[in-house]
Protein backbone atom coordinates (compact mmCIF):
# COMPACT_ATOMS: atom_id res chain seq x y z
CA UNK A 1 0.00 0.00 0.00
CA UNK A 2 2.90 2.37 0.70
CA UNK A 3 3.93 2.72 -2.99
CA UNK A 4 0.29 3.38 -3.98
CA UNK A 5 0.01 6.01 -1.26
CA UNK A 6 3.26 7.54 -2.53
CA UNK A 7 1.84 7.78 -6.06
CA UNK A 8 -1.36 9.32 -4.72
CA UNK A 9 0.57 11.87 -2.72
CA UNK A 10 2.78 12.71 -5.70
CA UNK A 11 -0.30 13.37 -7.85
CA UNK A 12 -1.80 15.59 -5.12
CA UNK A 13 1.43 17.56 -4.81
CA UNK A 14 1.57 17.96 -8.57
CA UNK A 15 -2.01 19.23 -8.76
CA UNK A 16 -1.22 21.67 -5.98
CA UNK A 17 2.11 22.79 -7.48
CA UNK A 18 0.52 23.44 -10.86
CA UNK A 19 -2.12 25.53 -9.07
CA UNK A 20 -4.90 23.39 -10.59
CA UNK A 21 -6.49 22.67 -7.22
CA UNK A 22 -5.99 26.26 -6.09
CA UNK A 23 -7.56 27.69 -9.26
CA UNK A 24 -10.62 25.44 -9.11
CA UNK A 25 -10.92 26.07 -5.36
CA UNK A 26 -10.95 29.86 -5.89
CA UNK A 27 -13.61 29.59 -8.63
CA UNK A 28 -15.74 27.34 -6.39
CA UNK A 29 -15.30 29.73 -3.46
CA UNK A 30 -16.41 32.64 -5.63
CA UNK A 31 -19.61 30.77 -6.57
CA UNK A 32 -20.24 29.93 -2.92
CA UNK A 33 -19.69 33.56 -1.89
CA UNK A 34 -22.22 34.70 -4.50
CA UNK A 35 -24.74 32.12 -3.32
CA UNK A 36 -24.11 33.04 0.32
CA UNK A 37 -23.98 36.83 0.23
CA UNK A 38 -25.28 38.09 -3.11
CA UNK A 39 -28.55 36.17 -3.07
CA UNK A 40 -30.81 37.09 -0.15
CA UNK A 41 -34.08 35.32 0.38
CA UNK A 42 -36.58 36.89 2.74
CA UNK A 43 -38.43 33.91 4.12
CA UNK A 44 -41.27 34.56 6.52
CA UNK A 45 -42.99 31.57 8.09
CA UNK A 46 -41.85 29.25 5.33
CA UNK A 47 -42.94 31.39 2.38
CA UNK A 48 -40.88 33.65 0.16
CA UNK A 49 -41.54 37.35 0.78
CA UNK A 50 -38.73 38.85 -1.25
CA UNK A 51 -35.53 38.21 -3.24
CA UNK A 52 -32.53 40.51 -3.34
CA UNK A 53 -29.60 40.00 -5.71
CA UNK A 54 -26.42 42.03 -4.98
CA UNK A 55 -28.52 44.23 -2.68
CA UNK A 56 -31.05 45.08 -5.41
CA UNK A 57 -34.62 43.98 -5.02
CA UNK A 58 -35.23 41.14 -7.47
CA UNK A 59 -38.69 40.37 -6.18
CA UNK A 60 -41.44 40.67 -8.78
CA UNK A 61 -43.14 44.03 -8.95
CA UNK A 62 -45.58 45.79 -11.27
CA UNK A 63 -48.11 44.15 -13.53
CA UNK A 64 -46.99 40.51 -13.47
CA UNK A 65 -46.05 40.53 -9.83
CA UNK A 66 -49.02 38.57 -8.68
CA UNK A 67 -48.30 35.70 -11.02
CA UNK A 68 -44.67 35.63 -10.14
CA UNK A 69 -45.25 35.60 -6.40
CA UNK A 70 -46.68 32.19 -7.03
CA UNK A 71 -43.11 31.10 -7.65
CA UNK A 72 -42.46 28.96 -4.65
CA UNK A 73 -39.43 29.04 -2.43
CA UNK A 74 -38.85 25.48 -3.48
CA UNK A 75 -38.48 26.50 -7.13
CA UNK A 76 -35.93 29.21 -6.28
CA UNK A 77 -33.83 26.69 -4.39
CA UNK A 78 -33.89 24.02 -7.10
CA UNK A 79 -33.21 26.62 -9.78
CA UNK A 80 -30.09 27.86 -8.00
CA UNK A 81 -28.98 24.30 -7.30
CA UNK A 82 -29.54 23.13 -10.86
CA UNK A 83 -27.65 26.16 -12.25
CA UNK A 84 -24.70 25.35 -10.00
CA UNK A 85 -24.92 21.63 -10.86
CA UNK A 86 -25.11 22.40 -14.61
CA UNK A 87 -22.16 24.74 -14.34
CA UNK A 88 -20.17 22.19 -12.34
CA UNK A 89 -21.03 19.53 -14.90
CA UNK A 90 -20.25 21.43 -18.08
CA UNK A 91 -17.80 24.19 -17.13
CA UNK A 92 -16.30 22.36 -14.17
CA UNK A 93 -15.59 19.12 -16.04
CA UNK A 94 -14.25 20.90 -19.13
CA UNK A 95 -11.99 23.11 -16.99
CA UNK A 96 -10.81 20.17 -14.90
CA UNK A 97 -10.04 18.09 -17.99
CA UNK A 98 -8.13 20.96 -19.54
CA UNK A 99 -6.18 21.55 -16.34
CA UNK A 100 -5.34 17.94 -15.61
CA UNK A 101 -4.85 16.49 -19.09
CA UNK A 102 -1.12 17.16 -19.17
CA UNK A 103 -0.41 15.52 -15.82
CA UNK A 104 -0.02 11.98 -17.06
CA UNK A 105 2.07 13.08 -20.03
CA UNK A 106 4.46 14.55 -17.46
CA UNK A 107 4.52 11.23 -15.59
CA UNK A 108 5.37 9.47 -18.86
CA UNK A 109 8.11 11.95 -19.78
CA UNK A 110 11.55 10.43 -20.45
CA UNK A 111 13.67 10.58 -17.33
CA UNK A 112 10.68 10.50 -15.03
CA UNK A 113 8.90 7.32 -16.02
CA UNK A 114 12.19 5.39 -15.66
CA UNK A 115 12.51 6.60 -12.07
CA UNK A 116 8.95 5.50 -11.28
CA UNK A 117 9.06 2.12 -12.99
CA UNK A 118 12.48 1.22 -11.59
CA UNK A 119 10.77 0.98 -8.20
CA UNK A 120 8.93 -2.21 -7.21
CA UNK A 121 5.61 -0.95 -8.56
CA UNK A 122 3.63 -2.29 -11.50
CA UNK A 123 2.47 -0.12 -14.39
CA UNK A 124 -1.11 -0.73 -13.26
CA UNK A 125 -0.25 0.67 -9.83
CA UNK A 126 1.28 3.77 -11.42
CA UNK A 127 -1.88 4.41 -13.46
CA UNK A 128 -4.25 3.58 -10.59
CA UNK A 129 -2.32 5.79 -8.15
CA UNK A 130 -2.40 8.68 -10.59
CA UNK A 131 -6.08 8.30 -11.50
CA UNK A 132 -7.17 7.97 -7.88
CA UNK A 133 -5.16 11.08 -7.01
CA UNK A 134 -6.78 13.19 -9.75
CA UNK A 135 -10.29 11.82 -9.10
CA UNK A 136 -9.95 12.37 -5.36
CA UNK A 137 -8.86 15.99 -5.83
CA UNK A 138 -11.70 16.72 -8.26
CA UNK A 139 -14.15 14.87 -5.98
CA UNK A 140 -13.15 17.03 -3.00
CA UNK A 141 -13.58 20.20 -5.06
CA UNK A 142 -16.97 19.04 -6.38
CA UNK A 143 -18.15 18.20 -2.87
CA UNK A 144 -16.91 21.60 -1.71
CA UNK A 145 -18.78 23.48 -4.46
CA UNK A 146 -21.99 21.49 -4.77
CA UNK A 147 -22.20 20.35 -1.17
CA UNK A 148 -21.50 23.92 -0.06
CA UNK A 149 -24.20 25.29 -2.37
CA UNK A 150 -26.68 22.73 -1.10
CA UNK A 151 -25.87 23.52 2.53
CA UNK A 152 -26.04 27.30 2.07
CA UNK A 153 -29.29 27.18 0.09
CA UNK A 154 -30.87 24.72 2.50
CA UNK A 155 -29.95 26.77 5.58
CA UNK A 156 -31.08 30.04 3.98
CA UNK A 157 -34.38 28.69 2.72
CA UNK A 158 -35.15 25.82 5.01
CA UNK A 159 -35.78 23.72 1.88
CA UNK A 160 -33.70 20.54 2.01
CA UNK A 161 -33.37 18.75 -1.32
CA UNK A 162 -31.24 15.63 -0.60
CA UNK A 163 -31.59 14.27 -4.17
CA UNK A 164 -29.34 17.13 -5.29
CA UNK A 165 -26.48 15.41 -3.47
CA UNK A 166 -26.74 12.46 -5.89
CA UNK A 167 -25.76 14.80 -8.72
CA UNK A 168 -22.40 15.31 -6.96
CA UNK A 169 -21.66 11.63 -7.57
CA UNK A 170 -22.69 11.95 -11.21
CA UNK A 171 -20.41 14.95 -11.82
CA UNK A 172 -17.51 13.10 -10.19
CA UNK A 173 -18.33 9.92 -12.10
CA UNK A 174 -18.61 11.71 -15.44
CA UNK A 175 -15.30 13.49 -14.85
CA UNK A 176 -13.85 10.04 -14.18
CA UNK A 177 -15.22 8.72 -17.47
CA UNK A 178 -13.87 11.65 -19.48
CA UNK A 179 -10.52 11.59 -17.66
CA UNK A 180 -10.28 7.87 -18.50
CA UNK A 181 -10.66 8.82 -22.17
CA UNK A 182 -7.95 11.48 -21.79
CA UNK A 183 -5.67 8.96 -20.04
CA UNK A 184 -6.25 6.32 -22.70
CA UNK A 185 -5.30 8.72 -25.47
CA UNK A 186 -2.45 10.16 -23.41
CA UNK A 187 -0.92 6.71 -22.81
CA UNK A 188 -1.49 5.63 -26.40
CA UNK A 189 -0.30 8.73 -28.25
CA UNK A 190 1.77 10.49 -25.54
CA UNK A 191 0.14 13.71 -26.76
CA UNK A 192 -1.78 15.92 -24.34
CA UNK A 193 -3.22 17.97 -27.18
CA UNK A 194 -4.58 14.92 -28.99
CA UNK A 195 -5.96 13.51 -25.72
CA UNK A 196 -7.90 16.75 -25.14
CA UNK A 197 -9.09 16.91 -28.74
CA UNK A 198 -10.49 13.38 -28.42
CA UNK A 199 -12.15 14.16 -25.07
CA UNK A 200 -13.77 17.34 -26.39
CA UNK A 201 -14.63 15.46 -29.60
CA UNK A 202 -16.47 12.85 -27.54
CA UNK A 203 -18.43 15.63 -25.83
CA UNK A 204 -19.30 17.16 -29.21
CA UNK A 205 -20.41 13.76 -30.57
CA UNK A 206 -22.49 13.25 -27.42
CA UNK A 207 -24.47 16.39 -28.34
CA UNK A 208 -25.38 14.71 -31.62
CA UNK A 209 -26.06 11.39 -29.88
CA UNK A 210 -28.44 13.17 -27.49
CA UNK A 211 -30.85 13.45 -30.39
CA UNK A 212 -30.59 9.74 -31.10
CA UNK A 213 -34.34 9.13 -31.19
CA UNK A 214 -35.02 11.75 -33.88
CA UNK A 215 -31.84 11.24 -35.91
CA UNK A 216 -31.97 7.43 -36.04
CA UNK A 217 -35.53 7.47 -37.37
CA UNK A 218 -34.46 9.30 -40.54
CA UNK A 219 -31.37 7.18 -41.20
CA UNK A 220 -31.21 4.28 -43.67
CA UNK A 221 -30.75 0.56 -42.88
CA UNK A 222 -26.94 0.93 -42.71
CA UNK A 223 -26.76 4.29 -40.94
CA UNK A 224 -29.24 3.41 -38.21
CA UNK A 225 -27.32 0.48 -36.60
CA UNK A 226 -24.05 2.42 -36.91
CA UNK A 227 -25.61 5.39 -35.15
CA UNK A 228 -27.12 3.25 -32.39
CA UNK A 229 -23.78 1.44 -32.07
CA UNK A 230 -22.07 4.75 -31.41
CA UNK A 231 -24.83 5.74 -29.02
CA UNK A 232 -24.27 2.64 -26.90
CA UNK A 233 -20.46 2.60 -27.19
CA UNK A 234 -19.52 6.22 -26.50
CA UNK A 235 -20.05 8.22 -23.30
CA UNK A 236 -23.38 10.06 -23.35
CA UNK A 237 -22.02 13.22 -21.80
CA UNK A 238 -24.83 15.51 -22.97
CA UNK A 239 -27.63 13.16 -22.02
CA UNK A 240 -26.26 12.70 -18.52
CA UNK A 241 -26.90 16.44 -18.07
CA UNK A 242 -30.60 15.66 -17.96
CA UNK A 243 -30.04 13.27 -15.05
CA UNK A 244 -28.09 15.95 -13.14
CA UNK A 245 -30.79 18.53 -13.84
CA UNK A 246 -33.60 16.15 -12.82
CA UNK A 247 -31.86 15.36 -9.54
CA UNK A 248 -31.25 19.05 -8.88
CA UNK A 249 -34.91 19.76 -9.50
CA UNK A 250 -35.91 16.88 -7.24
CA UNK A 251 -37.57 15.18 -10.21
CA UNK A 252 -37.62 11.49 -11.10
CA UNK A 253 -34.91 10.33 -13.53
CA UNK A 254 -36.57 8.78 -16.59
CA UNK A 255 -33.52 6.79 -17.70
CA UNK A 256 -30.19 6.03 -16.07
CA UNK A 257 -28.90 4.37 -19.24
CA UNK A 258 -26.71 7.29 -20.47
CA UNK A 259 -24.83 7.21 -17.15
CA UNK A 260 -24.50 3.41 -17.13
CA UNK A 261 -23.22 3.27 -20.72
CA UNK A 262 -20.74 6.06 -19.94
CA UNK A 263 -19.35 4.17 -16.95
CA UNK A 264 -19.06 1.02 -19.08
CA UNK A 265 -17.03 3.06 -21.57
CA UNK A 266 -14.56 3.93 -18.79
CA UNK A 267 -14.27 0.24 -17.85
CA UNK A 268 -13.40 -0.65 -21.44
CA UNK A 269 -10.43 1.77 -21.36
CA UNK A 270 -8.58 -0.26 -18.80
CA UNK B 1 22.97 -18.43 -4.85
CA UNK B 2 21.45 -16.78 -7.91
CA UNK B 3 23.68 -14.33 -9.79
CA UNK B 4 22.87 -10.63 -9.53
CA UNK B 5 22.04 -10.50 -13.25
CA UNK B 6 21.39 -13.34 -15.63
CA UNK B 7 20.59 -12.72 -19.27
CA UNK B 8 20.05 -15.48 -21.81
CA UNK B 9 19.73 -15.10 -25.58
CA UNK B 10 18.08 -11.72 -25.20
CA UNK B 11 16.81 -9.97 -28.32
CA UNK B 12 14.82 -6.83 -28.85
CA UNK B 13 13.39 -5.48 -32.06
CA UNK B 14 11.71 -2.09 -32.05
CA UNK B 15 8.87 -1.59 -34.51
CA UNK B 16 8.81 1.87 -35.99
CA UNK B 17 6.96 3.73 -38.69
CA UNK B 18 3.31 3.61 -39.61
CA UNK B 19 1.75 0.30 -38.47
CA UNK B 20 5.20 -0.85 -37.27
CA UNK B 21 6.37 -1.86 -40.73
CA UNK B 22 9.97 -0.78 -40.13
CA UNK B 23 12.05 -2.47 -37.49
CA UNK B 24 15.29 -1.81 -35.64
CA UNK B 25 17.12 -4.71 -34.00
CA UNK B 26 18.53 -3.23 -30.80
CA UNK B 27 19.69 -6.48 -29.18
CA UNK B 28 20.60 -9.72 -30.88
CA UNK B 29 20.97 -12.86 -28.76
CA UNK B 30 22.82 -11.35 -25.80
CA UNK B 31 23.76 -13.70 -22.96
CA UNK B 32 25.72 -12.68 -19.89
CA UNK B 33 25.97 -13.28 -16.16
CA UNK B 34 26.97 -10.79 -13.49
CA UNK B 35 27.89 -12.53 -10.22
CA UNK B 36 26.77 -11.11 -6.91
CA UNK B 37 29.23 -8.49 -5.66
CA UNK B 38 30.73 -7.71 -9.08
CA UNK B 39 31.27 -4.23 -10.47
CA UNK B 40 30.24 -4.70 -14.06
CA UNK B 41 30.85 -2.16 -16.80
CA UNK B 42 28.75 -2.22 -19.96
CA UNK B 43 30.52 -0.54 -22.86
CA UNK B 44 29.61 0.12 -26.45
CA UNK B 45 29.35 2.87 -29.01
CA UNK B 46 26.16 4.91 -29.35
CA UNK B 47 23.31 2.76 -30.63
CA UNK B 48 24.98 -0.48 -29.52
CA UNK B 49 21.97 -1.48 -27.40
CA UNK B 50 23.30 -0.64 -23.90
CA UNK B 51 20.29 1.40 -22.83
CA UNK B 52 17.89 -1.21 -24.22
CA UNK B 53 19.64 -3.92 -22.19
CA UNK B 54 19.42 -1.82 -19.02
CA UNK B 55 15.76 -1.03 -19.68
CA UNK B 56 14.93 -4.71 -20.17
CA UNK B 57 16.68 -5.55 -16.90
CA UNK B 58 14.58 -2.88 -15.16
CA UNK B 59 11.32 -4.06 -16.71
CA UNK B 60 10.95 -0.82 -18.66
CA UNK B 61 11.14 -2.55 -22.04
CA UNK B 62 9.82 -6.01 -22.88
CA UNK B 63 12.24 -8.28 -24.78
CA UNK B 64 11.27 -9.75 -28.13
CA UNK B 65 12.98 -13.03 -27.19
CA UNK B 66 15.13 -14.45 -24.42
CA UNK B 67 15.06 -14.12 -20.66
CA UNK B 68 16.47 -11.73 -18.07
CA UNK B 69 16.45 -12.11 -14.31
CA UNK B 70 17.70 -10.23 -11.26
CA UNK B 71 18.75 -12.42 -8.32
CA UNK B 72 16.78 -15.24 -9.93
CA UNK B 73 13.50 -13.31 -10.29
CA UNK B 74 12.28 -12.58 -13.84
CA UNK B 75 13.10 -8.94 -14.58
CA UNK B 76 9.58 -8.09 -15.71
CA UNK B 77 8.13 -8.77 -12.22
CA UNK B 78 7.94 -5.70 -9.95
CA UNK B 79 9.30 -7.80 -7.06
CA UNK B 80 12.58 -8.17 -9.01
CA UNK B 81 13.15 -4.47 -8.37
CA UNK B 82 12.86 -4.69 -4.59
CA UNK B 83 16.61 -5.17 -4.18
CA UNK B 84 17.81 -2.75 -6.83
CA UNK B 85 18.53 0.95 -7.19
CA UNK B 86 18.67 2.84 -10.48
CA UNK B 87 20.17 6.14 -11.54
CA UNK B 88 18.99 6.92 -15.10
CA UNK B 89 21.16 9.08 -17.34
CA UNK B 90 18.83 12.04 -17.88
CA UNK B 91 16.51 11.67 -14.94
CA UNK B 92 13.89 14.28 -14.18
CA UNK B 93 12.60 14.90 -10.69
CA UNK B 94 9.40 16.90 -10.13
CA UNK B 95 10.87 20.40 -9.82
CA UNK B 96 8.31 21.58 -7.26
CA UNK B 97 9.64 19.21 -4.59
CA UNK B 98 12.56 19.91 -2.27
CA UNK B 99 15.47 17.47 -2.11
CA UNK B 100 14.08 15.91 1.05
CA UNK B 101 10.51 15.68 -0.27
CA UNK B 102 11.81 14.07 -3.46
CA UNK B 103 13.57 11.36 -1.50
CA UNK B 104 10.47 10.77 0.63
CA UNK B 105 8.34 10.33 -2.52
CA UNK B 106 10.76 7.86 -4.12
CA UNK B 107 11.37 6.19 -0.76
CA UNK B 108 7.65 5.48 -0.44
CA UNK B 109 7.62 4.07 -3.96
CA UNK B 110 10.55 1.85 -2.98
CA UNK B 111 8.44 0.72 -0.01
CA UNK B 112 10.91 2.04 2.59
CA UNK B 113 9.35 2.25 6.05
CA UNK B 114 8.60 5.77 7.38
CA UNK B 115 10.97 6.13 10.32
CA UNK B 116 13.80 4.25 8.59
CA UNK B 117 13.22 6.43 5.54
CA UNK B 118 13.67 9.70 7.44
CA UNK B 119 16.96 8.51 8.97
CA UNK B 120 18.22 7.15 5.68
CA UNK B 121 17.34 10.33 3.78
CA UNK B 122 19.27 12.48 6.27
CA UNK B 123 22.29 10.18 6.05
CA UNK B 124 22.20 9.97 2.24
CA UNK B 125 21.84 13.72 1.75
CA UNK B 126 24.92 14.22 3.92
CA UNK B 127 26.75 11.48 2.08
CA UNK B 128 26.20 13.02 -1.37
CA UNK B 129 27.01 16.50 -0.08
CA UNK B 130 23.48 17.90 -0.20
CA UNK B 131 22.84 17.96 3.55
CA UNK B 132 22.61 21.76 3.58
CA UNK B 133 20.27 21.81 0.54
CA UNK B 134 17.61 19.45 1.86
CA UNK B 135 14.95 22.18 1.83
CA UNK B 136 15.91 23.62 -1.55
CA UNK B 137 13.56 23.09 -4.50
CA UNK B 138 14.98 20.60 -6.99
CA UNK B 139 14.29 22.94 -9.92
CA UNK B 140 17.10 25.21 -8.71
CA UNK B 141 19.67 22.38 -8.67
CA UNK B 142 22.64 22.23 -11.04
CA UNK B 143 23.27 19.13 -13.17
CA UNK B 144 25.87 17.87 -10.71
CA UNK B 145 23.55 18.33 -7.73
CA UNK B 146 20.74 16.55 -9.57
CA UNK B 147 23.06 13.69 -10.33
CA UNK B 148 24.05 13.41 -6.66
CA UNK B 149 20.40 13.56 -5.60
CA UNK B 150 19.67 10.87 -8.18
CA UNK B 151 22.32 8.69 -6.62
CA UNK B 152 20.82 9.24 -3.15
CA UNK B 153 17.42 8.27 -4.61
CA UNK B 154 18.91 5.06 -6.02
CA UNK B 155 20.35 4.13 -2.62
CA UNK B 156 17.20 4.73 -0.55
CA UNK B 157 16.30 1.04 -0.24
CA UNK B 158 19.90 -0.01 0.50
CA UNK B 159 20.03 -1.99 -2.76
CA UNK B 160 22.00 -5.17 -3.38
CA UNK B 161 22.35 -4.23 -7.05
CA UNK B 162 22.82 -0.70 -8.32
CA UNK B 163 22.33 0.33 -11.96
CA UNK B 164 24.21 3.49 -12.90
CA UNK B 165 23.60 4.92 -16.36
CA UNK B 166 26.28 7.51 -17.17
CA UNK B 167 26.53 8.56 -13.50
CA UNK B 168 29.21 11.22 -14.07
CA UNK B 169 27.76 12.67 -17.27
CA UNK B 170 27.79 16.47 -17.07
CA UNK B 171 29.28 16.46 -13.58
CA UNK B 172 32.32 18.60 -12.72
CA UNK B 173 35.53 16.91 -11.51
CA UNK B 174 34.72 17.47 -7.82
CA UNK B 175 31.24 16.00 -8.18
CA UNK B 176 32.69 13.16 -10.22
CA UNK B 177 35.09 12.40 -7.40
CA UNK B 178 32.20 12.33 -4.87
CA UNK B 179 30.29 9.88 -7.06
CA UNK B 180 33.35 7.72 -7.73
CA UNK B 181 34.20 7.55 -4.01
CA UNK B 182 30.65 6.55 -3.24
CA UNK B 183 30.72 3.80 -5.87
CA UNK B 184 33.98 2.47 -4.43
CA UNK B 185 32.50 2.56 -0.93
CA UNK B 186 29.48 0.59 -2.14
CA UNK B 187 31.77 -1.89 -3.87
CA UNK B 188 33.64 -2.40 -0.59
CA UNK B 189 30.30 -2.96 1.17
CA UNK B 190 29.55 -5.79 -1.27
CA UNK B 191 26.94 -4.05 -3.43
CA UNK B 192 26.82 -5.31 -7.02
CA UNK B 193 27.07 -2.44 -9.50
CA UNK B 194 26.10 -2.37 -13.16
CA UNK B 195 27.78 0.66 -14.71
CA UNK B 196 26.88 1.98 -18.13
CA UNK B 197 29.36 4.70 -19.08
CA UNK B 198 31.19 6.28 -21.98
CA UNK B 199 33.96 7.44 -19.66
CA UNK B 200 36.26 4.45 -20.04
CA UNK B 201 38.82 5.82 -17.60
CA UNK B 202 36.05 5.80 -14.95
CA UNK B 203 35.07 2.24 -15.85
CA UNK B 204 38.70 1.15 -15.70
CA UNK B 205 39.06 2.63 -12.23
CA UNK B 206 36.07 0.95 -10.61
CA UNK B 207 34.97 -2.10 -12.62
CA UNK B 208 36.09 -5.67 -12.11
CA UNK B 209 34.35 -7.02 -15.21
CA UNK B 210 33.31 -5.45 -18.50
CA UNK B 211 31.29 -6.40 -21.55
CA UNK B 212 31.31 -4.68 -24.91
CA UNK B 213 28.17 -4.46 -27.01
CA UNK B 214 28.28 -3.63 -30.67
CA UNK B 215 25.31 -3.48 -33.03
CA UNK B 216 23.21 -5.26 -30.44
CA UNK B 217 25.61 -8.16 -29.98
CA UNK B 218 27.94 -8.98 -27.13
CA UNK B 219 31.39 -8.99 -28.71
CA UNK B 220 33.68 -9.17 -25.65
CA UNK B 221 33.30 -10.04 -21.99
CA UNK B 222 35.85 -10.55 -19.24
CA UNK B 223 37.88 -8.94 -16.47
CA UNK B 224 39.72 -5.69 -17.24
CA UNK B 225 43.03 -7.54 -16.79
CA UNK B 226 42.08 -10.23 -19.29
CA UNK B 227 40.82 -7.83 -21.90
CA UNK B 228 43.54 -5.19 -21.76
CA UNK B 229 46.52 -7.59 -21.64
CA UNK B 230 48.51 -7.58 -24.90
CA UNK B 231 49.09 -11.17 -25.94
CA UNK B 232 52.70 -12.39 -25.41
CA UNK B 233 54.15 -8.92 -24.80
CA UNK B 234 55.69 -8.13 -21.42
CA UNK B 235 57.32 -5.24 -19.62
CA UNK B 236 60.62 -6.33 -18.08
CA UNK B 237 62.48 -4.34 -15.43
CA UNK B 238 65.99 -5.56 -14.72
CA UNK B 239 69.64 -4.64 -14.56
CA UNK B 240 71.26 -3.97 -17.95
CA UNK B 241 70.94 -6.91 -20.34
CA UNK B 242 74.02 -7.79 -22.39
CA UNK B 243 73.86 -6.47 -25.96
CA UNK B 244 74.08 -9.91 -27.57
CA UNK B 245 70.88 -11.00 -25.82
CA UNK B 246 69.15 -7.73 -26.61
CA UNK B 247 70.22 -8.08 -30.21
CA UNK B 248 68.85 -11.59 -30.44
CA UNK B 249 66.15 -11.08 -33.00
CA UNK B 250 64.44 -14.32 -32.09
CA UNK B 251 63.58 -13.01 -28.65
CA UNK B 252 62.60 -9.53 -29.83
CA UNK B 253 63.84 -7.80 -26.73
CA UNK B 254 64.36 -4.06 -26.97
CA UNK B 255 65.31 -1.50 -24.36
CA UNK B 256 62.75 1.03 -23.22
CA UNK B 257 63.55 4.62 -24.18
CA UNK B 258 63.60 5.95 -20.63
CA UNK B 259 65.79 4.05 -18.14
CA UNK B 260 64.37 3.81 -14.66
CA UNK B 261 66.15 4.71 -11.41
CA UNK B 262 69.68 3.53 -10.61
CA UNK B 263 70.94 0.63 -12.59
CA UNK B 264 67.50 -0.75 -13.43
CA UNK B 265 66.27 -0.59 -16.99
CA UNK B 266 63.01 -1.39 -18.72
CA UNK B 267 62.62 -3.62 -21.73
CA UNK B 268 59.72 -4.77 -23.84
CA UNK B 269 59.81 -8.46 -24.46
CA UNK B 270 57.93 -10.30 -27.19
CA UNK B 271 57.75 -14.04 -26.78
CA UNK B 272 55.97 -16.36 -29.20
CA UNK B 273 55.04 -18.77 -26.46
CA UNK B 274 55.59 -19.65 -22.81
CA UNK B 275 58.62 -21.78 -23.61
CA UNK B 276 60.48 -19.01 -25.44
CA UNK B 277 59.74 -16.62 -22.56
CA UNK B 278 61.21 -19.09 -20.06
CA UNK B 279 64.23 -19.63 -22.31
CA UNK B 280 64.83 -15.89 -22.29
CA UNK B 281 64.54 -15.71 -18.51
CA UNK B 282 67.02 -18.61 -18.17
CA UNK B 283 69.48 -16.80 -20.45
CA UNK B 284 69.09 -13.61 -18.43
CA UNK B 285 69.80 -15.44 -15.16
CA UNK B 286 72.79 -17.17 -16.73
CA UNK B 287 74.09 -13.76 -17.74
CA UNK B 288 73.59 -12.63 -14.10
CA UNK B 289 70.91 -10.14 -15.02
CA UNK B 290 68.86 -9.28 -11.90
CA UNK B 291 65.14 -9.27 -12.74
CA UNK B 292 63.06 -6.77 -10.78
CA UNK B 293 59.72 -7.55 -12.43
CA UNK B 294 58.07 -8.94 -15.53
CA UNK B 295 54.43 -8.11 -16.21
CA UNK B 296 52.15 -8.57 -19.19
CA UNK B 297 51.90 -5.36 -21.20
CA UNK B 298 48.50 -3.71 -20.88
CA UNK B 299 46.72 -1.29 -23.11
CA UNK B 300 44.33 1.24 -21.73
CA UNK B 301 40.69 0.13 -21.78
CA UNK B 302 40.03 2.98 -24.18
CA UNK B 303 42.59 1.67 -26.71
CA UNK B 304 41.18 -1.82 -26.38
CA UNK B 305 37.63 -0.55 -26.80
CA UNK B 306 38.50 1.38 -29.97
CA UNK B 307 40.22 -1.69 -31.44
CA UNK B 308 37.17 -3.86 -30.73
CA UNK B 309 34.73 -1.33 -32.12
CA UNK B 310 36.82 -0.87 -35.28
CA UNK B 311 37.07 -4.61 -35.91
CA UNK B 312 35.27 -6.10 -38.87
CA UNK B 313 31.91 -7.40 -37.65
CA UNK B 314 31.21 -11.01 -38.59
CA UNK B 315 27.89 -11.58 -40.36
CA UNK B 316 25.09 -12.67 -38.04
Amino acid sequence: MRPLYGLLLLTFRELWAKKIVLGLFLISSLVLLVVTFALNLDVVEGSLEGIRLFGQNAAPSGEGAEAQTQMTLNRIVVTVESVVAGAAYWIGILLSLFASAGLFSDVQAPGRVELLLSKPVSRTQVIVGHVIGVWAAIALLTIYLMGGTWLVMSIKSGVWNPRFLLSIGIVIGMFGVMYAAVMLMGVWTESTALALIVAYGLIFISMVLAGAGEIASVLGPVGRPVFWGLYHALPNFTEVTTIVTSLSKDQAVSSWYPLISSVLFARRDF
Amino acid sequence: MAPAISVSDLSKTYRTGLFGRSSVRALDGVSLTVPDGAIFGLLGPNGAGKTTLVKILLGLVHPTAGTASLFGTPARQPSARERIGFLPENHRFPGFLTAEQTLHVYGRLADVDGSARADRIAALLDKVGLGDRRDTKVKTFSKGMLQRLGLAQALLNDPDLLFLDEPTSGVDPVGRQVIRDLVLELRDDGTSIFLNSHLLSEVEKVCTQVAILRDGRLVREGTIEELTAVERVYDLTSTAIPDEIVADAALEASPDEAPSDGELRRYRVRADNRSSLNDLLDRLRSAEVAIESITPLRRSLEDYFIDVVDEEMPPS
